[in-house]
């Protein structure tokens, strides 16, 4: 009974089964909403704010944070759509996305771990750079994908066997890569550690400046990756794509249990907030509840998650 | 002497008026009054909601949602009025509203112990949308009472009134800031919580007062956004909030708490707008506006942790 007790009070069961009680109540309340289609339609949707949260998550667990994903989620699909329609190689376009996410996570990271501004801080004046730069560039206009190559068009639309979506192949597999190096390698181990006690992990030795470098470079890889999965799904780099984003991806790492202060939640947990808060996005919609609803319900629920969570480890 | 040349505030200063300086050398249209009042109402509402948000950082709490909550009072001051004729049911509407979700967002951080960067957030979230269900169309004002335009778009002495309001509201806040024991109790709890707790602070109490003043002073920055815009609209003050903390942080306040100047802060609006100002007047593209508040921010605060290391 004890161990009954203990197992329902692990944080990622409890996600878990909240997630399960929407999930058949969806399935009860709405005729469509449990069909393989609906829910492989769901599944490629949110692989886009998936992988931004699984990187969103590394970082915040590694003690630091990145405002900047929704503006980079713009700035980076530029490069992306421009090589493509310049040079008609989807793989240059995709390699030069990444490398553009690679070195904006390498200038915040510097500007947060070796000037020592507050990470909080930096990106926030990244997101408006990114931003801004993205409104130059394009002059608020979209810039078209004009390859048409088929592979693009498959990677944010395309589904294996017609029926499982790439996008979620794609967020399944990132995720279970970094569950795995979050839990089983000394690298993400050390993670747990500076984000947690960071004087402690560096009288123990740690390279803590390297080991948070490498999390901001993580993070803003992966909301590339998110970027092109969604420049392929709207056939654009859009200006004011990932309006907001970051904003989500805080929601539903939170909700999943990260903790702001570092060091503490699972990326198990920070996959189950993505999946309840699209569940439910999903599922209003399809009893035509209208999206301002779902919003409110939205902030109600992380009000109503994260305090719950607060006021059980108060007892604890 | 030298410790006072060193000061935020007067390094802030400095850079202000080298800026203009600059920009009067590039165009003297700088200096005409009509370009100074633009820059000057402008700022006005940013700074009204600031004061409140100075406090906030100050005592290490933030609110994200004052854009939100901004855009919802154009639209209930903009409605209540169209409907009663009446300005000072509309502003009590504004008020009453502006309390209680002051209110809910102070009571979900101290009672729920929800971090306030999420409690917020969500009320952003909850603001936003409840804003269209409240309302699907823009609400033109169809009372056309003299008086509400008048609020953000008059002059009295030449001077906007949007600026004479900041003027009215500024004074209050540096008294309370700086010379009595409440606006201590601020700063005592955000540099060490559990001391001034332990000193006989009722920590949650001010943290309440925090939030709930910082919605009061969006509630008129709010009005006089409707005023100015003569509509209610939903989405008018999207961004709001980012725009009032970088202000709020490159004027010298700490995200982390425990320092905070009200002169700080309006000295960092002020810098922001005649960049603003000037990126218009110099004709770079617009977009700019963006760009330059980021950068300018991320070297304000390198700086100012650079100078405390030295201290240190």
């Amino acid at each position: 009974m004890n161990r009954l007790y203990k197992y329902l009070n692990n944080g990622e069961v409890a996600l878990g089964i909240i997630f399960l009680i929407i999930f058949i109540f969806f399935s009860f309340a709405s005729e469509y909403f449990f069909s393989l289609r609906n829910i492989m339609n769901v599944s490629g949707q949110l692989s886009i704010i998936l992988i931004a949260s699984v990187g969103f998550a590394v970082l915040l667990i590694a003690g630091e944070v990145d405002i900047s994903i929704g503006s980079l989620l713009a700035f980076v699909a530029i490069p992306l759509v421009q090589i493509m329609n310049h040079t008609e190689s989807v793989m240059l376009g995709i390699i030069v996305c990444i490398l553009f996410g690679a070195i904006i996570g390498l200038i915040n990271g510097f500007l947060s771990i070796y000037l020592g501004i507050s990470s909080l801080i930096v990106t926030l004046g990244m997101l408006f750079i990114l931003r801004g730069a993205v409104y130059l560039y394009t002059g608020q206009r979209p810039i078209s994908d004009e390859l048409y190559s088929d592979f693009f068009f498959n990677i944010g639309n395309g589904k294996l066997f017609g029926t499982i979506p790439y996008a979620a192949l794609v967020g399944i597999v990132i995720l279970l890569i970094f569950i795995f190096i979050m839990k089983n390698t000394s690298y993400g181990r050390k993670l747990y550690a500076i984000g947690g006690n960071a004087e402690v992990a560096r009288l123990a030795g740690y390279n803590i400046k390297l080991l948070k470098l490498s999390a901001f470079v993580i993070c803003s890889v992966l909301s590339s990756v998110s970027a092109i999965l969604l420049a392929s799904r709207i056939g654009s780099a859009n200006h004011v794509a990932g309006d907001l984003f970051e904003f989500q991806v805080v929601a539903a790492v939170v909700l999943g249990g990260v903790s702001l202060a570092g060091g503490i939640g699972t990326l198990t947990g920070a996959a189950l907030g993505v999946l309840i808060l699209a569940v439910i996005s999903n599922g209003l919609g399809m009893l035509n509840v209208e999206s301002q609803w779902q919003m409110v319900l939205n902030g109600i629920i992380i009000i109503l998650a994260v305090g719950f969570d607060e006021l059980k480890r108060r007892k604890n | 002497m030298l410790k006072y040349f060193k000061s935020n505030e007067s390094i802030l200063f400095f850079l202000l008026i080298i800026l203009c300086i600059f920009l009067s050398f590039y165009n003297p249209q700088f200096y005409s009054i009509q370009n100074i009042n633009s820059i000057l109402r402008s700022s006005s509402t940013v700074m009204i909601v600031a004061f409140g948000m100075t406090i906030l950082l100050t005592s290490g709490e933030v609110d994200l949602s004052v854009g939100a909550l901004m855009s919802f009072v154009t639209v209930i001051v903009m409605d209540v009025i169209n409907i009663s004729g009446s300005l000072f049911l509309g502003f009590l509407a504004v008020f009453i509203f502006c309390l209680m979700i002051g209110l809910i967002n102070g009571l979900v951080r101290t009672m729920l112990n929800v971090n306030s960067l999420i409690a917020t957030l969500a009320m952003m979230l909850i603001l936003q949308g409840s804003v269209y269900i409240y309302s699907m169309a823009a609400i033109y004002n169809t009372h056309l009472l003299p008086f509400f335009t008048f609020i953000g778009q008059g002059f009295v002495f030449k001077i906007p009134m949007p600026v004479i309001i900041m003027l009215f509201i500024l004074p209050f806040f540096i008294f309370l800031l700086n010379y009595t024991k409440y606006g201590r109790y601020f700063t005592a709890i955000g540099s060490n919580p559990s001391s001034s707790s332990l000193s006989g602070i009722n920590n949650n109490k001010f943290k309440i007062l925090g939030f709930v003043i910082t919605s009061l002073l969006v509630g008129v920055a709010g009005i006089i956004l409707a005023s100015l815009m003569d509509t209610g609209q939903q989405g008018s003050a999207k961004g709001f909030e980012l725009i009032v903390i970088a202000a709020v942080l490159l004027g010298g306040t700490s995200f982390k708490g425990g320092s905070g100047t009200v002169i700080g802060t309006i000295l960092g609006i002020l810098i922001l707008k005649v960049i603003d100002n000037g990126i218009i007047l110099m004709r770079i593209p617009q977009e700019f506006q963006l760009v330059v508040p980021g950068v300018i921010l991320i070297l304000a605060v390198y700086f100012d942790t650079l100078r405390k290391e030295k201290n240190v």
